[in-house]
């Protein structure tokens, strides 16, 4: 009797330690939404930042709580030069908004510089988290910096908040060497014709198709490039027209057998970067084929022996994607190049502001302007992070001639900046991202033949309307 | 010759089983020798050599023994009290009749479905105004009050403990907390280490409160100092490193567990009455 007892007892704690343990095996999170990546590559550049009317002295301390390691490096450095003592606190992206707002709503005087992603700073702006910087000077400094980056970090009465010190807006990145064979060019400005719109989108893919290649690896590759209409006028919910043919052009994409059906950030997306990879069915993709596992590589290229082998085209990824691509390109490096979307747009970027309750505002001014407005630190960043875009224009003219050799030696630089100037802010709201994923999954739903696009975007209002109340709904 | 077979299909099934739970165990420890874009290009159960790389990307973003020693800090008096104040509020509540004795129940049943997220603003005000924040006291605190094991115990003393023992105690003239200490723990305490280890767990694991109320690196725990892996935007070369992590934060949790359950295993020859 008694043995049964413990037996249960044991056995039910040996059950949730399995579970937990289990639990603990969490490490692969999603991946890459962000801005740039960590390098370990300290350069040690001259220390010869504009100091002169710094109110930095040695021994003064600051406290960063940042999502971005990157700021991380920002401190060290501006401690070095300085002698300001900075305490930079990472704090996990997903957590981040729940940390800063428990601890400035308690009314934590802790943190003097705080920082957000687009997506998280209306919110930091309604609720005053962010001191107001043309107070501090902000103004004086208009102009310096890429405009759209300088826009998002104002607030809807166009007070400064917060200042990022990088772009990250989006553009096509391509196989040159497909592109000469295909289109007898190799030129960003012809190649940004083939994907001026959704039908010449479609026209190029089926061009490549017939040529034994495929435009993307996978259908959602145009997403960045989607959003030049906002989601929210006026309290509205807006579907312009322009969403409706971007979803045509997925439901295209993926039904005519346009892709090679790999699903973002999965194996066979990674691998495509490098080569050939097999093109897989619609059935695989969307999971109702499992004999192919596309997030596991062992037995991929088993499963997938009998498929077409295909070689990728192009992928449409913001300025940050110059880092994942050089990560994975492997033999392929120094064939692709980078050209224009069909429309302008952007994704993540850090922006930067001081906590409202700081009470060392100005040296956090003086750190902001450090990391943001200091064309040596900017130089430093570039090579710090191994080709991250700034925002600060000056040094993003002064590197305008910096070739990538990755990418067929392009000017990166001038590149982005041209593109950063066509972003247009306005259209971005608190909205997009929750919108977005619902728009994102009622066109997943219509081009897998799951609801018919009636069905699918009635599913897409009634989740907008029970999320946002406040929104207006016009079907 | 059917006893073999069932049995045999009964090991089957057992194995199976253990081989699911062990298999992403083993698939953390390959992956901890293995670069970032090896884990996202492909899926192996062969260990690569990235080892000492992976070490360094870790140790480059903070230093794990610190925030193990941490941890313990926090999980070991968390647990001991959790475990120690439960197991009195439990035998309260089984062995003494009192007036409202099920109304405390019942009020700690309501609380073990209350989740502890729901007012961190105010718990995080209650804190600067006690000036508790950057400190581990309101992590190891709360843990006295764990609603779910005071449940646990209280049945498991229902049903295991006889009251006649606890009788024969005070007809001897043993002192209430004296039989408790020396008659009624011993006797639960395999129920306590069930707790204990799954409290341990849950200390040791805990993240959202922790990562709320520490705000300087030298205080983190393990949990949050390791989700700091993920703040790096170049998340896949960091993959590898947050395996490596994970799989050496693991080995507390096995070492406790495997002194606790030795423990559970030695008192089922402790019976004291004959039923």
């Amino acid at each position: 009797m008694k043995l049964k007892k413990v037996l249960a007892v044991t056995l039910a704690g040996l059950m949730l330690t399995s579970l937990a343990a289990c639990g603990s095996d969490a490490g692969t999170g999603s991946v890459g939404t962000g801005a740039s990546g960590a390098s370990s590559t300290q350069s040690a550049a001259s220390d010869s930042a504009g100091s002169s009317e710094s109110v930095a002295k040695a021994g003064d301390k600051l406290v960063v709580w940042t999502l971005a390691a990157d700021l991380q490096q920002f401190a060290g450095r501006y401690s070095e030069q300085t002698g300001v003592e900075v305490e930079t606190i990472v704090i996990e992206p997903g957590d981040y908004p729940t940390k800063v707002q428990t601890a400035l709503m308690g009314g934590e005087k802790e943190p003097d510089i705080i920082v957000g992603e687009p997506q998280m700073l209306e919110d930091f702006y309604n609720n005053g988290f962010f001191a107001n910087l043309d107070e501090l000077g902000a103004k004086d400094y208009e102009g310096q910096i890429v405009d759209y980056v300088w826009k998002v970090g104002q607030d809807a009465e166009g007070i400064q908040r917060a200042i990022s010190y990088q772009i990250t807006p989006a553009g096509l990145y391509y196989r040159r060497d497909i592109a000469k064979e295909v289109f007898g060019t190799d030129d960003p400005d012809e190649i940004g014709k083939k994907f001026a719109d959704y039908d010449t989108i479609l026209q190029t893919a089926q061009t490549l198709k017939d040529a034994g290649y495929r435009i993307f690896a996978s259908d959602s590759e145009i997403n960045y490039f989607s959003g030049d209409s906002a989601w929210v006028v006026n309290g509205e919910l807006n579907v312009s027209d322009a969403r409706f043919e971007y979803m045509d052009l997925v439901v295209s994409l993926y039904q005519d057998d346009l892709t090679a059906y790999a699903n973002q950030w999965s194996t066979p997306w990674f691998q495509a970067m490098s080569g050939d990879v097999p093109i897989l069915t619609a059935a695989i993709q969307n999971y109702e084929d499992d004999s192919v596992n596309v997030w596991d590589a062992a037995t991929f290229d088993e499963a997938t022996a009998d498929l077409e082998r295909t070689t990728v085209f192009a992928y449409g990824l913001p300025s940050w994607g110059v880092l994942t691509m050089r990560d994975n390109v492997g033999e392929t490096s120094g064939k692709w190049g980078v050209c224009a979307g069909p429309a302008y747009g952007f994704g993540g970027g850090t922006y930067i502001g001081i906590s409202s309750l700081s009470a060392r505002k100005e040296l956090a001014w003086d750190f902001i302007k450090f990391c943001t407005l200091n064309e040596d630190t900017a130089d430093w960043w570039i090579e710090a992070s191994q080709g991250d875009t700034v925002s600060l224009i000056s040094a993003l003219n002064k590197h305008k001639d910096d070739e990538n050799a990755i990418y067929g030696g392009e000017k990166l630089y001038a590149f982005w900046l041209e593109q950063a100037k066509g972003i247009d802010y306005s259209k971005v709201t608190k909205y997009d991202k929750v919108i977005g994923d619902a728009f994102g999954a009622a066109i997943g739903a219509i081009k897998t033949g799951q609801a018919t696009k009636e069905e699918a975007m009635n599913t897409f209002y009634d989740t907008v309307e029970s999320t946002y109340p406040e929104i207006k709904v016009t079907r | 010759m059917g006893y073999k077979i069932k049995k045999g299909i009964l090991y089957f099934l057992l194995i199976l089983l253990a081989v699911t739970c062990l298999l992403p165990f083993l698939l953390m420890v390959v992956n901890s020798t293995r670069s970032g874009a090896e884990i996202s290009t492909s899926f192996t159960f062969i260990p690569s050599h990235f080892l000492k790389e992976n070490w360094e990307i870790m140790t480059g973003y903070f230093n794990l023994f610190v925030g193990m020693r941490n941890s313990v800090l926090v999980s070991v008096p968390a647990t001991l009290l959790g475990a120690y104040f439960s197991a009195l509020t439990a035998y309260a509540l089984a062995m003494y009749k009192f007036h409202g004795n099920k109304v405390i129940f019942g009020a700690i049943l309501v609380f073990m479905m209350i989740p502890g997220q729901l007012s961190l603003i105010g718990f995080y005000q209650l804190c600067t105004k006690l000036h508790l924040v950057n400190s581990y006291i309101p992590l190891i605190l709360p843990a006295v009050a764990s609603p779910g094991t005071v449940f646990f115990l209280r049945q498991y003393i229902l049903s295991s403990l006889p009251p006649s023992l606890v009788e024969a105690a005070r007809i001897d003239g043993a002192p209430e907390i004296y039989s408790f200490h020396k008659i009624v723990l011993p006797i639960i305490s395999p129920a306590m280490a069930t707790m204990g280890i799954m409290g341990f767990i849950g200390n040791w694991n805990s993240y959202p409160l922790p990562m709320i109320i520490l705000n300087k690196n030298e205080k983190f725990t393990l949990p949050v100092m390791m989700a700091t892996l993920r703040a790096s935007l170049d998340m896949v070369r960091n993959q590898g490193a947050t395996y490596l992590a994970v799989t050496i934060s693991v080995i507390p949790i096995l070492l406790v567990f495997c002194t606790f359950s030795k423990y559970i295993i030695s008192s089922i020859s402790a019976g004291a009455v004959k039923e």
